[in-house]
């Protein structure tokens, strides 16, 4: 090949990338103008376009003077419409896109670093970790506040990293964490955090409610201070696992190929599983336990567009978002054909939406699939 | 004569005597017969039949509602057992520590052992996560009597369940009798007053939210007090809500159980104030939250009267 064709090869191929990075963020756009429209209060298209007009400060004065011709009483139920959006509605969609673009970014990390499929955040302790810490406070700390932000969000948060040191420190052979020790010593201590939440459970009497509740997951109530408390944290943590989308390329070829191809495998491990497990931390912290994210949206991504990371890592992101954003939304809208004012737990729609769709996709595919 | 009006005297009193020993012997019989008739047919909350031989002079209470019918009942000198989490009308936890009383454990989870030490001749247990235990007693062959009321008049049948159970029949119909006439004083007071939508807090977070449907104990006791549950349309028991579907129904009362259940309770009124959006609400507008002792709310016990009482004077301020 010479090396004009390897030149327009590449060329070629990051413009299919391009295009397909924005196809998703158009998707994602679509997504959620959608699902503002879905929950179990009727608001109509038109008002809902006024309520956000009114908040973007060049569109307020054109939306002002169609609110001066509704009635007093019009008026009420556009001002309470704009709570249900802006402050119900619209926190939880972009509680949505952040933890469920977190999970499939540190799903990404995880299968990549340990060339296993079956890897998540379950496997090196980090959900068990966040578990055992918002188990912890809701116990004994329920209603306080740390910083503003309620005690079993930094619990969590502190739990799952807490567990993520742990495993990493366990299983270090010198200065060497090989990969199947590391999934074993994360199974390990997964069985032990998870009898600590067992024992919790037994002694919790009148706050078992409040653990297994915080267990089954969701964002239904998610305040825009917590977005914003976990916010960095992912951000930070995916752009910086990004930049390390080549070195997941060479890890597929065998931690000994990738470190004669100049890769310093070791610290590009540590650094992958600390931000990873960061990022999980952040999102689990906002939402409880969330399954099914994190392990199979990079798994379809990859079906679809390929093993590459310099572009599934980015599209697994957003397809993780659009997905979780779907998800809450349909467990918002299951129920109102049946006059019903519940709602499902949105961990449950991710994993039973989920699993069909996946296996379908891998039936048709499952031929040409390679991590 | 004189001996002649003697022994007609003497004997029409020996007729008496013995007329009156032979009745009040037979009425005895008569109820001895009658209390066993119903020792041999208490049919439960699950539908169960229990037959007793005799009345049970070891009874052990699995569950903090049997312990306070028990007790409300008279029955202390017979119980044997209480659980963990039974605190009414003693503090059990100071008897057991002084070893005055036994408990059997986590009211989940019972321990056997314990139970079979203490060789019981009634058992009495709840519903819902007992229903495993309770089980395995039976198959042990233990008389074992399960209280599991959805509503009020549940709560009164299993005071009369165990005032058969255990002798206490009048007891029963006395106690009964005082908790209707309290029941209908408040009704009296609220009948042409219109009824606040309330809404019953169970737990809130940011994971989820809940509360409870039509089928749920609290939602009688709501109704009870002139007042209407907020998710009341809905048949189910307790359920995870759409917080956006409670605005829109705008509740004018709000109600949290204080301490009981999970963080949502743990919460002050000033949190709630502070949700989003729920300030558009008229509880919220007109101040109108309410804490109460999750004891008297979420037990299914005589004092549910005492929670009717609280919470009319919640919904109807101006009545009371």
């Amino acid at each position: 090949m010479s090396t004009d064709e390897v030149e327009s090869t590449y060329s070629r191929r990051t413009k299919r990338w391009k295009l397909i990075v924005l196809l998703l963020l158009l998707a994602l756009f679509v997504v959620v103008l959608v699902s503002l429209n879905v929950g179990y209060e009727p608001i109509s298209f038109t008002d809902i376009l006024k309520i956000l007009g009114k908040q973007i400060p060049i569109l307020n004065g054109y939306v002002d003077s169609s609110l001066a011709a509704l009635s007093p009483k019009e008026l009420i139920t556009f001002q309470t419409n704009a709570g249900i959006i802006l402050q119900l509605r619209l926190p939880r969609i972009i509680a949505g896109i952040v933890v469920g673009a977190a999970l499939a970014a540190s799903g990404v990390v995880y299968q990549g670093v340990f060339k296993n499929p079956m890897a998540d955040s379950y496997v090196l302790g980090v959900s068990a970790g966040a578990a055992v810490g918002a188990s912890f406070s809701i116990l004994f700390g329920a209603g306080l506040t740390f910083l503003g932000l309620s005690l079993v969000q930094v619990a969590a948060f502190i739990g799952a990293l807490f567990a993520m040191f742990l495993v990493y420190n366990i299983s270090r052979v010198g200065s060497r964490v090989p990969v199947t020790t590391l999934l074993l010593c994360g199974i390990a201590v997964n069985f032990f955090l998870y009898a600590i939440v067992a024992l919790l459970e037994v002694i919790a009497g009148d706050e078992l409610h409040a653990i297994v509740f915080w267990l089954i997951g969701g964002f239904s109530n998610v305040l825009w201070g917590d977005v914003w408390a976990v916010l960095p944290f992912i951000i930070i943590g995916t752009v910086i696992s990004y930049l390390y989308a080549r070195d997941l390329n060479l890890l597929a070829l065998g931690e000994d190929q990738a470190q004669h191809l100049g890769v310093n495998v070791e610290r590009v491990k540590q650094a992958l599983l600390v931000l990873a497990s960061m990022v999980t931390a952040a999102a689990v912290s906002l939402s409880g336990l969330i399954g099914f994210v994190g392990l199979m949206v990079p798994h379809i991504t990859r079906l679809v567009i390929g093993p590459d990371h310099r572009i599934l890592f980015p599209a697994s992101t957003i397809v993780g978002a659009i997905f979780l954003v779907i998800c809450d939304a349909v467990a918002r809208v299951i129920t109102t054909p049946f006059a019903s004012t519940s709602e499902l737990p949105v961990g449950i729609v991710t994993m039973l939406a989920g699993a069909p769709f996946f296996i379908i996709l891998f039936r048709k595919k499952k031929q040409s699939y390679a991590l | 004569m004189n001996t002649k009006y003697v022994i007609a005297t003497v004997v029409i009193i020996a007729i008496v005597v013995v007329a009156a020993f032979v009745y009040v012997y037979y009425q005895g019989q008569a109820t001895v017969a009658e209390q066993l008739k119903v020792l041999q047919n208490l049919v439960d909350d699950t539908g169960y039949t229990t037959s007793l031989t005799a009345l049970p002079n070891r009874i052990a209470s699995l569950a903090p509602s049997a312990t306070e019918i028990v007790f409300a009942l008279g029955l202390d000198e017979k119980v044997v057992s209480v659980s963990d989490y039974c605190d009414y009308p003693y503090n059990f936890s100071a008897w057991i520590a002084a070893g005055n009383m036994t408990s059997i454990g986590d009211f989940s989870n019972p321990n056997m052992e314990v139970i079979a030490s203490l060789a019981p001749d009634l058992i009495i247990a709840t519903g819902g996560v007992q229903a495993e235990t309770v089980d395995t007693l039976r198959a042990l062959n233990y008389k074992v009597i399960v209280l599991n009321p959805s509503n009020v008049s549940g709560v009164l049948k299993n005071i009369e369940l165990v005032g058969n159970a255990t002798g206490k029949i009048d007891e029963a119909k006395t106690l009964i009798a005082s908790l209707n006439s309290r029941i209908d004083a408040v009704a009296n007071t609220v009948a042409t007053a219109s009824k606040p939508k309330v809404y019953y807090e169970v737990y809130y977070a940011t994971t989820s939210a809940w509360t409870i449907g039509s089928l749920a104990y609290q939602n009688d006791l709501i109704e009870k007090a002139g007042g209407t549950n907020l998710f009341g349309d809905q048949q189910k028991d307790y359920y995870q809500y759409q917080v956006e579907a409670l605005i829109a129904r705008n509740p004018d009362v709000i109600l949290l159980p204080a301490g009981g259940m999970g963080t949502g309770s743990a919460q002050s009124l000033d949190d709630v104030k502070a949700r989003p959006a729920w300030d558009t609400t008229n509880a919220v507008k007109n101040d109108r939250l309410y804490q109460i002792d999750p004891n008297l709310i979420e037990l299914a016990t005589p004092r549910f009267v005492d929670a009717i009482e609280q919470l009319a004077e919640f919904f109807h301020p101006e009545l009371f």
